[in-house]
């Protein structure tokens, strides 16, 4: 019940992102389901684990795996499906809580926000690469062998 | 056959611009560029592209000795996936072959002026965004009402600032700012009202987050100096939020 209610709070935020980075009008949905599905699937991850890093992890790997099926349809690049997706996980409230904490001469809990923004990102952007370039050897070897 | 060669190049740097300026990976932006010179013929393709420019030469082959190359410097960078999209479409029917240089260039221009969603909309989607962000990091009903009016107008003030061309830096402070105002009025009109819930979905519409990802996606493609140039974007953008938010909420607990 409680992953539902996060699973409708993630979908109204990931569609209200794909607008404002003018998403094409038929991708809003699909982009707003694969954002809710990573985001119910990263609030799980942190119950069982104490990482929100891994979590990150794996929820941006889904996201990149909805992303690759939604690709099928050839109907846009897989940009579009996975910028507005990741919002939800991607850290930027740690990243301006980091320059904050530097003006505040807080320098740390500034080193904490950072190293754990880095650390996100770094977690986020592993996922999805790894997709990727799996997808794209394998069809480069289908390519070659036929 | 001279000027034929220049039109490729033109189109091809053109098409590069356009994905480069509204946010798309390094690697698309080079691959894209490598397969519309390759679909007129022309083999050997060196493309270099930064988060700040394009520099491409071309030359029929390796052994021809007529290369020649175009530097394009590239200022602002937004997101855009509408035209990412289009120039992807428009790079996959071109390099099948029946479209004219001429036509491909209006063909880019036209992608280029599109824009699909009006201001209000935008603005309205821009107060869904923030306020159901504040919901999802565990904010009250009245946090939600807050962010959602808080959202409308940052968003709106934004567009408004990127479309008269105000400079980037003063723009992200100015964000800053609106947010931090409005944040502290909500919170002083009921105690319930947190000022990190109303002002967290606010400075996600300015994008540090998307901004350190990308660059770290970059790097691990092996797009080094991209990837460090779009790492500094994000820092300049938090720290100017930053400045802006952290400005406002000093002087509030000076005066009051």
């Amino acid at each position: 019940m409680v992953y539902l209610i996060d699973f409708i709070y993630a979908y109204m935020c990931t569609i209200g992102f794909a607008v404002l980075f003018y998403a094409p009008k038929d991708s809003i949905l699909k982009t707003g389901f694969s954002g809710a599905v990573g985001w119910t699937v990263y609030t799980m991850m942190n119950n069982f684990s104490d990482s929100v890093v891994i979590s990150a992890f794996f929820a941006s790997f889904i996201i990149a795996l909805l992303g690759e099926f939604f690709v099928l349809s050839k109907k846009h690049p897989i940009t579009v499906y996975i910028i507005p997706a990741i919002i939800p996980l991607v850290p930027g409230f740690g990243l301006y809580y980091t320059m904050l904490s530097v003006l505040e001469k807080n320098y740390e809990l500034a080193l904490q926000y950072g190293s754990e923004s880095l650390l996100i990102a770094i977690a986020i952007a592993g996922a999805l690469t790894i997709v990727l370039s799996l997808n794209s050897y394998r069809k480069e070897k289908k390519k070659s062998l036929f | 056959m001279e000027t034929a060669k220049k039109d490729v190049l033109l189109l091809a740097l053109y098409a590069g611009e356009i994905l480069l300026k509204n946010g798309a990976e390094t690697y698309r932006v080079e691959d894209t560029i490598t397969r519309l010179c390759k679909a007129k013929g022309f083999n050997d393709t060196n493309v270099f592209v930064t988060a700040t420019g394009i520099f491409v030469s071309i030359d029929k082959d390796i052994n021809h000795n007529q290369v020649i190359s175009y530097i394009k410097r590239i200022n602002s960078r937004g997101i855009n996936l509408n035209k990412i999209s289009k120039v992807n479409n428009f790079s996959r029917e071109f390099v099948k072959g029946h479209i004219s240089i001429a036509d491909g260039m209006d063909m880019l221009r036209k992608i280029n002026e599109i824009s699909i969603y009006p201001h209000y909309i935008y603005a309205f989607f821009g107060g869904i965004s923030t306020s159901f962000f504040a919901l999802l990091f565990g904010g009250n009903m009245l946090e939600f009402g807050s962010a959602f009016i808080t959202g409308i107008l940052v968003t709106y003030v934004l567009n408004f600032l990127t479309n008269i061309q105000f400079p980037p830096f003063l723009t992200n402070i100015c964000g800053g700012m609106i947010a931090g105002i409005m944040a502290i009025i909500f919170s002083s009109l009921h105690p319930s009202v947190q000022i990190d819930k109303v002002i967290i979905g606010s400075i996600m519409t300015m994008v540090p987050g998307v901004a350190i990802t990308n660059a770290v996606h970059d790097s691990i493609n092996g797009d080094l100096v991209s990837g460090w140039a779009k790492a500094t974007e994000a820092l300049i953008v938090a720290c100017s939020i930053a400045f802006g938010v952290g400005f406002i909420l000093k002087l509030w607990t000076i005066f009051f």
